[in-house]
């Protein structure tokens, strides 16, 4: 009744779809877990990839070991990392923000690292137990276009924003991590009700963006003259356009505002992790001087080992005089979550 | 009349089940595999309940009853109602001009209003918010979003517009109706299915949709299931907006069911598509061509020409480009095979539901359209949790995407093989088993190939939508995996568009070849024509 090619037509389309779905399992190794792949070690990223790749690059020339990597956010790589628990193929966890390395701590998720390796940089950026490591800051800073704003107009402090004189001038991003990190730094230095205070009035006056990389590139853009941002998004922005065409600038607010924020990005090693050893090596070479190098190198953030000198035109470190709070302070930021919620933002 | 759309979105004028389609005893070996897709369905909604049940009933209730909630819940009801209408507006229209009207130009306009399928809807938005503000926001999130979604609309409409039985237009004519009471009581009726079918996907895309709404600053309930995940590692009230978008899904779900029932037109015989006159425009000719070119000019110039823009522009250009090759070789090594397993899982179940699988199969094929409003990340969460539970073995394997594939996208593969199913008498088989073959080797000889031309263009839009695929991809992919798609989305969230534009040309391109055999296997349904006939004879 029916053709008989249609029969072969089936049969061959069978057959194709069995070897399209066999022929990547046989090049990868087939349905095994990453774990399985032995000497690879395996990284969880949240951190931007031109500076992982650079530091992947230089480790394994210089060590022989493979690298692979699983890139993601931040935080939802904390969260599987949660969620796999004991049975997670990850040996390391470089983190773009401290709270995620904080919470995996808290959790116990995290091994203690090399006392060397700790040593490296400054006590106050890495954990106190000796889980995590920072390995570069960033900066939080105020980005403002040039043709609409006047620096010397800029106000004194961060929270002077959340006002009606800056009314649909003002760009912020509540999901961003770095921002709940702002959050925690007013709530720390200011009090918790200045800080809901100063969110209520942001997101009454301010204009809600999906990152700090688009509410840096708006302020490019001329769409809004003012935004609340990491310092590397508009290094990043400024180098793919091109310093002579840039139309932002950056602002630091200093003596001790939160506006001005140093947050770290950093690294643990799994206590699960399959490839201990190499991790331990990784991160310790994530603070060599090498490592800093090719890592600063790729991305507009402070190296924290010293000595160290990053090519891009960054304020210098010294003049910053950010607010006056550590990583370990701002913990987990889950404080930061409720009052975001109370404020209506999240 | 027009089985051709059947292939795609389930919703066209398909012949009823004949009496004798009456309650039979299924093959066990059906029943076991129709139990695969059932429990892979069942995973993201037990996920969202069990955490839905971490916040306790309080908890429940203050987060549905949050000012910010109810903000939610209007933006996405907003933007859901007003792209579905506009997207069938213009999707019908083009399809009536196209295909009915003596408009200059139709074979090019077809073109052009299909190529938008090609453009996934993140790329155009992000083409479109880099003009300037104005576009940002609800109406724009509107105005880009309908330009890039009414093709699913329009697509259908002209297949049944081409494929309608032009008889009973005559037939209206010639007793002295105009073409406009014509219009609206013979033609607007019959491609009624078609057009719903296609709206449909369209409401169901704009309630799972992430990329581009972040980008134009919207906020639904799916961009606030992403934020909080973003901001807490653990969240019941992400789990809690879950559900909320599973009940908006729930009309999406049987309306399907409900424009296809609507469908039961008997007709008397196949009539031959014979040539019909074409509708004169006269001095709607130059408004209409003007209107057509702005379309155009949104849906498909302004995207492209910022791609261009990028592809030639920026110092970021050129890196990282030697991984383009394995970008684009995890995007088909993923997309192809995972068609075939969701088309292969949701076989049985659609077979279970039309051969009197009772009231419990019908629900159960219900459910995928319920979870197919779901965005890919609350998927990708139920994965990790029941994988690393139940089978830990298999984590970060192909197999655990490949089944979130299958969960997100199996009402797209149900459909088109619904659509063929219908056409293929169970009592075939029955003729296959007294002929001494056994349940399964009826099944496989007899039924398996009468289904198989028929759902090409159900497939192509399975691989088009599994090539975008992102957050599943990113949660689930085997470590070192990347597609075009991933790679896409890491460059432009460091802001080296000029690196990404290659891997967005790249994506845009490969994703030309499901949308042209979609394109052509739904309006030249010949392929249709031919596997009808046995069953006339």
């Amino acid at each position: 009744m029916y053709p008989a090619t249609r029969r072969a037509f089936l049969r061959g389309a069978a057959l194709g779809g069995a070897a399209l779905i066999g022929g990547p399992a046989l090049v990868t190794g087939g349905v095994r877990p990453a774990r399985a792949a032995g000497a690879t070690l395996a990284v969880y990223n949240g951190q931007h990839r031109p500076p992982v790749e650079a530091l992947i690059a230089a480790f394994s020339a210089a060590t022989g070991i493979d690298v692979s990597v699983r890139h993601g956010s931040s935080a939802q790589l904390a969260s599987q990392l949660i969620e796999e628990g004991d049975h997670s193929p990850a040996d390391l966890f470089w983190s773009e923000e401290s709270p995620s390395l904080f919470a995996l701590a808290e959790k116990g998720l995290l091994a203690p690292l090399q006392a060397d390796t700790l040593a490296a940089v400054p006590a106050e950026y890495s954990a106190k137990d000796g889980t995590w490591i920072g390995a570069t800051a960033r900066c939080r800073v105020v980005v403002y276009n040039k043709a609409a704003i006047d620096p010397k107009t800029l106000p004194a402090s961060v929270l002077d924003f959340a006002s009606e004189a800056y009314a649909d001038k003002v760009a912020f991003a509540p999901a961003s991590g770095a921002f709940q990190q702002q959050i925690m730094a007013v709530m720390i230095l200011k009090g918790r009700d200045t800080a809901l205070s100063w969110l209520k009035g942001l997101k009454r006056y301010g204009r809600v963006y999906n990152s700090d990389s688009a509410a840096v590139e708006a302020v490019e853009g001329g769409d809004i003259p003012i935004a609340l941002s990491n310092n590397y998004y508009w290094h990043a922005l400024a180098r793919e356009i091109g310093a002579d065409d840039v139309q932002s600038a950056i602002y630091n607010i200093g003596h001790g505002d939160p506006g001005t924020l140093i947050t770290v990005s950093g690294a643990g090693v799994l206590k699960t992790a399959s490839n201990a050893e190499a991790a331990q090596r990784f991160v310790a070479y994530m603070v060599s001087a090498e490592g800093q190098a090719a890592i600063v190198g790729a991305i507009a953030e402070y190296p924290l080992r010293p000595g160290v000198v990053s090519p891009f035109p960054l304020t210098p470190f010294e003049t910053l005089d950010p607010a006056p709070v550590t990583p370990n302070q701002l913990g987990d930021a889950e404080a930061a979550l409720a009052l975001l919620r109370e404020a209506e933002l999240a | 009349m027009s089985e051709s759309f059947g292939d795609l979105a389930h919703v066209i004028a398909t012949p009823r089940p004949r009496r004798g389609r009456r309650r039979r005893s299924l093959p066990p070996f059906l029943v076991l595999a129709a139990l695969v897709p059932t429990v892979l369905i069942a995973l993201p909604i037990v996920y969202v309940l069990i955490r839905s049940a971490d916040a306790g009933w309080s908890g429940i209730a203050d987060e549905l009853f949050r000012q910010r909630t109810l903000m939610l819940f209007w933006n996405t009801s907003v933007l859901t109602f007003s792209v579905t209408i506009l997207a069938l507006l213009i999707g019908v229209a083009g399809a009536w001009c196209t295909e009915r009207s003596d408009l200059p130009g139709r074979a090019l306009w077809r073109i052009l209003f299909c190529l938008p399928l090609a453009m996934p809807a993140f790329v155009a938005s992000f083409a479109w918010k880099s003009i300037g503000p104005a576009f940002q926001g609800l109406p724009g999130a509107i105005l880009i979003l309908s330009m890039e979604s009414f093709p699913l609309v329009f697509l259908p409409v002209a297949a049944a517009l081409r494929s309608m039985d032009p008889g009973p237009e005559e037939v209206s004519r010639s007793l002295g109706q105009g073409p406009r009471a014509t219009f609206l009581k013979v033609i607007v009726p019959r491609a009624l299915p078609a057009a719903g079918g296609g709206a449909l996907l369209v409401t169901a895309h704009m309630l799972s949709e992430f990329g581009a709404l972040s980008l134009l600053r919207v906020q639904t309930l799916t961009t606030a299931i992403f934020q909080q995940y973003e901001l807490q590692f653990d969240n019941a009230s992400a789990a809690v907006l879950s559900a909320m978008l599973m009940l908006f899904c729930l009309p999406v779900a049987f309306g399907e069911i409900y424009l296809r029932g609507s469908q039961r037109r008997d007709k008397v015989g196949r009539s031959a598509v014979r040539g019909r006159r074409l509708a004169q425009l006269g001095v709607w000719t130059l408004p209409t061509l003007a209107f057509f070119a702005l379309i155009a000019v949104i849906s498909l110039g302004v995207p492209f020409g910022r791609l261009g823009y990028w592809l030639l522009r920026g110092v970021s250009a050129g890196r990282g480009l030697e991984a383009i090759g394995p970008a684009l070789w995890g995007s088909l090594s993923l997309a192809i095979p995972g068609t075939f397993v969701t088309t292969l899982v949701a076989l049985p179940l659609v077979l279970v539901a039309l051969r009197g699988g009772g009231r419990i199969a019908r629900l159960a094929e219900r459910l995928p359209y319920v979870v197919h409003g779901l965005p890919g990340l609350v998927v990708a969460l139920a994965l990790v949790y029941a994988s690393i539970r139940l089978l830990p073995a298999v984590y970060q394997t192909r197999a655990v995407l490949f089944a979130a594939y299958a969960i997100l996208f199996m009402p797209l593969a149900q459909s088109a093989l619904r659509a063929s199913a219908e056409l293929v008498s169970p009592e075939m088989e029955d003729v296959a088993r007294t002929l001494g073959r056994g349940a399964f080797a009826a099944f496989v000889s007899v039924t398996l190939p009468a289904l198989a031309p028929g759902f090409g263009a159900g497939l192509a839009l399975v691989a088009l939508e599994l090539m975008r695929e992102l957050t599943a991809t990113l949660i689930l992919a085997p470590t070192g995996v990347a597609t075009l798609a991933t790679e896409v989305w890491s460059l432009t969230s460091d802001g080296a568009y000029a690196a990404a534009a290659p891997f967005a040309a790249a994506l845009v391109l490969i994703s030309g070849i499901p949308v042209y055999v979609f394109t052509l296997r739904t309006l030249d349904p010949r392929g249709r024509r031919v596997r009808k006939s046995p069953q006339r004879s």
